[in-house]
């Protein structure tokens, strides 16, 4: 479980280790594979999402835009028919007290049977009405009919009594009145018939009472929705029938009152308690008197439009989800690319450094077979020539006594020596031998070549660890050569490590094309300054005389023979591996 | 000390000289030529128990000489040394019927030892 969850994470954020080879460094193509993988992401997510984010942008406009028409329309068609229902009940009574006025004569209206009669018919032919009064001009109640007795009162300082002498009809505000019941007024004045004692342009009015019960009911009838509501007002602001919502103090609206508009109209707006809205309204006129009213219809936008609305917030739904699986995808893929490129990198790195160590030690290799060849000569005639005086010292009488002599030359032949061992190895660096193929067993050999420091691990106290699998194939290689190259390692790393130490030997073979021969030291390591030079001839951190600095060098021409490579990793202090890669199958070389 | 004829062949004259003067003052009989064409005349000419040859000589290859000195007498002892030797050269020398193949600086105790284990297996 943990492994599964690291390599998620590997996957999502990568870590790109390329910091402990240093000297690889100058080869890589990219150096900040971090910002790559940034600016991946970046770029395949500006792509992915921005046509996305655009989109969705657009038709949240689009939505916005319809469900604003949508709103303004529905609510101002459901204005528009209730102004035609007030208007129309408004109208229609205030007709039929028009009828009754130029139909009746003064006495019959005054006549209180009479009126009793008009005003059972009235109730018949529209109903809605509650009483009917015939007032004189100067206010005070002529004739009454209906449930309240209130003859004689004078009507003179009511505000429609006043509106009703003016223009002829009038319809009023709802009010309470002396019977503290709200309720409505309609009222028409006539002039007194021609014939009639009073015709020198005095008038009459005919009154009635309307129930508001009525008004209010058809006026709830066109209220729909949850938040919805629809009532009059009066210019003033207010309340003529009652608010759901919108009641405020001393019985006024909580809306600001629209401006004046002659024909139905709608719009947005915030209410009191902040919620969008959409109020649709009229300025309620008949065609026989003005009124004072104005309907409102408000309703709230977020429940008129609760599909749309549900709509878009399947779309946040559908842009959120999808954004996080592109982002993911996205960082996936980056990380994936920019894993490749730090591996091809990684591996292009590699070869170019080997490349290079290559070619360096090639001219090397080619430089010092030149200097072994020329010097050997020169070298052979000096030992030629020190071995002749030593012989005539030797062989001739008069010299014999003259051991001291003897000595010097011995001196210089042991020199010529090695100087001849050193040339003789530049060139076994720098030549190509012939190379016997045959099948090895990689394990006996590396017991062969450990058993012959046996003796001296024992003495040291130096522990071998060899684990070489069963699973090894047999390597088709040069034997001889190979077992040079694990025994030059092997003395490398005996040279190396202190008394106590270990030296491990093992090896793996991938898919059986190459076996990788791993041989470990835990002793001094070797400097990181030291590390690409260490292949290259001469160079040795012995002390003068004790080494020639040709092992490695020589391993390395070894290990080029046998079409393998070799690499070394050390820490200093810790230790030093070197890996020998060769090839299970080797095809025989062909002479150069 | 046993009386070998030998001769040297061996294009850079100093060293010939003084392996002769030394093998000389072993009792040894030497004859030295620099170039192997009169190389081969000699061998026509005279017979010699060991023939030390170089591979490097300014007319001929120390291998082409060694065949033909082979081709004309069979039995010659060679030994070959050289300052620069391949294994490539020593097969191809051994192969042509050479009997030793040694590298230059010499151990000249080496080479007696050598020519001693020759010679008394030829007899």
């Amino acid at each position: 479980m943990m492994i599964s969850l690291k390599e998620m994470w590997a996957a999502i954020w990568p870590s790109f280790r390329h910091k402990d080879d240093e000297h690889l460094n100058t080869y890589y193509t990219f150096h900040d594979y971090r910002q790559l993988w940034g600016m991946g992401i970046f770029v395949l997510m500006a792509t992915a999402l921005l046509p996305l984010v655009v989109m969705t942008f657009i038709y949240y406009q689009l939505l916005e835009q319809s469900i604003n028409s949508e709103s303004l329309l529905r609510t101002e068609r459901v204005t528009s028919n209730a102004r035609r229902a007030v208007t129309y009940f408004l109208e229609e009574r205030l007709a039929a007290l028009t009828f009754t006025v130029n139909e009746m004569s003064y006495d019959r209206l005054t006549n209180p049977e009479h009126l009793r009669d008009v005003l059972s018919n009235l109730k018949l032919g529209f109903g809605g009405l509650t009483d009917l009064s015939v007032i004189a001009d100067d206010g005070t109640q002529v004739a009454y009919a209906g449930p309240f007795n209130l003859e004689g009162k004078n009507y003179s300082d009511q505000p429609w009594f006043q509106t009703c002498k003016q223009h002829g009809a009038c319809v009023s505000e709802i009010f309470s009145g002396y019977r503290d019941v709200p309720h409505m007024v309609v009222a028409v004045k006539s002039l007194y018939p021609d014939e009639s004692p009073y015709s020198d342009g005095r008038f009459f009015i005919l009154r009635a009472t309307l129930e508001t019960e009525r008004l209010i009911q058809m006026l709830a009838s066109y209220r729909t929705g949850e938040h919805a509501d629809i009532f009059l007002v009066n210019h003033a602001g207010v309340l003529q029938t009652p608010s759901r919502y919108y009641t405020g103090a001393s019985n006024r609206v909580t809306l600001s009152l629209p401006s004046y508009a002659e024909r139905t109209h709608a719009m947005m707006a915030l209410d009191a308690g902040g919620r969008s809205v959409v109020i649709g309204y009229a300025y309620i006129d008949t065609k026989i008197a003005s009124t004072t009213f104005i309907l409102m219809v408000v309703k709230e936008r977020a429940a008129m439009m609760k599909v749309w609305l549900e709509l878009r917030h399947q779309i946040n739904w559908f842009l959120a989800v999808s954004a996080i699986i592109i982002a993911v995808v996205m960082t996936l893929t980056s990380t994936y690319m920019v894993k490749k490129i730090f591996h091809a990198d990684h591996e292009k790195a590699r070869t170019m450094l080997m490349a290079e160590q290559n070619c360096r030690l090639a001219s090397i290799g080619q430089l010092a077979a030149g200097v072994a060849h020329e010097i050997n000569n020169p070298l052979a005639l000096i030992n030629e020539t020190a071995g002749y005086v030593k012989d005539l010292f030797l062989i001739e009488e008069r010299y014999k006594d003259d051991t001291e002599m003897v000595e010097h030359i011995d001196s210089i032949i042991d020199a010529v020596e090695r100087c001849g061992t050193i040339t003789r190895q530049l060139l076994g660096f720098a030549r190509h031998f012939d190379v016997q193929v045959q099948p090895v067993n990689l394990k006996r050999m590396v017991d062969d070549v450990l058993s012959f420091h046996k003796k001296e691990a024992e003495y040291r106290n130096i522990a071998f660890h060899v684990d070489i699998p069963n699973s090894i194939p047999l390597i088709e290689t040069d034997r001889g050569k190979l077992q040079q190259i694990i025994l030059n390692l092997v003395n490398n790393a005996f040279q190396a490590i202190d008394n106590g130490c270990f030296l491990k030997v093992w090896a793996e073979t991938d898919e059986a094309e190459q076996v990788r021969i791993f041989i470990r030291d835990n002793g001094c390591g070797i400097s990181k300054d030291h590390l690409n030079k260490i292949f290259e001839p001469f160079f040795t951190t012995k002390k003068e005389g004790k080494g020639t600095g040709l092992g490695l060098s020589i391993t390395y021409g070894l290990v080029q023979k046998l079409h393998g490579n070799i690499t070394v990793q050390s820490q200093t202090g810790e230790g030093t591996t070197f890996v020998v890669t060769l090839p299970v199958h080797m095809e025989k070389e062909v002479q150069s | 000390m046993k009386h070998y004829d030998l001769l040297i062949v061996d294009d850079e004259q100093r060293y010939a000289d003084m392996l002769a003067k030394r093998l000389g003052l072993r009792g040894l009989n030497c004859r030295i030529c620099y170039d192997g064409r009169s190389a081969i005349d000699l061998v026509g000419e005279a017979a010699f128990s060991v023939i030390i040859l170089d591979l490097q000589l300014p007319d001929l290859y120390g291998t082409e000489v060694l065949e033909r000195i082979k081709a004309r007498r069979p039995d010659n002892v060679v030994i070959i040394l050289t300052g620069h030797g391949t294994e490539k050269d020593k097969q191809a020398c051994m192969a042509s019927g050479a009997h030793a193949f040694m590298n230059k600086p010499l151990d000249i105790d080496r080479l007696l030892t050598i020519m001693d284990r020759l010679k008394t297996r030829l007899v």
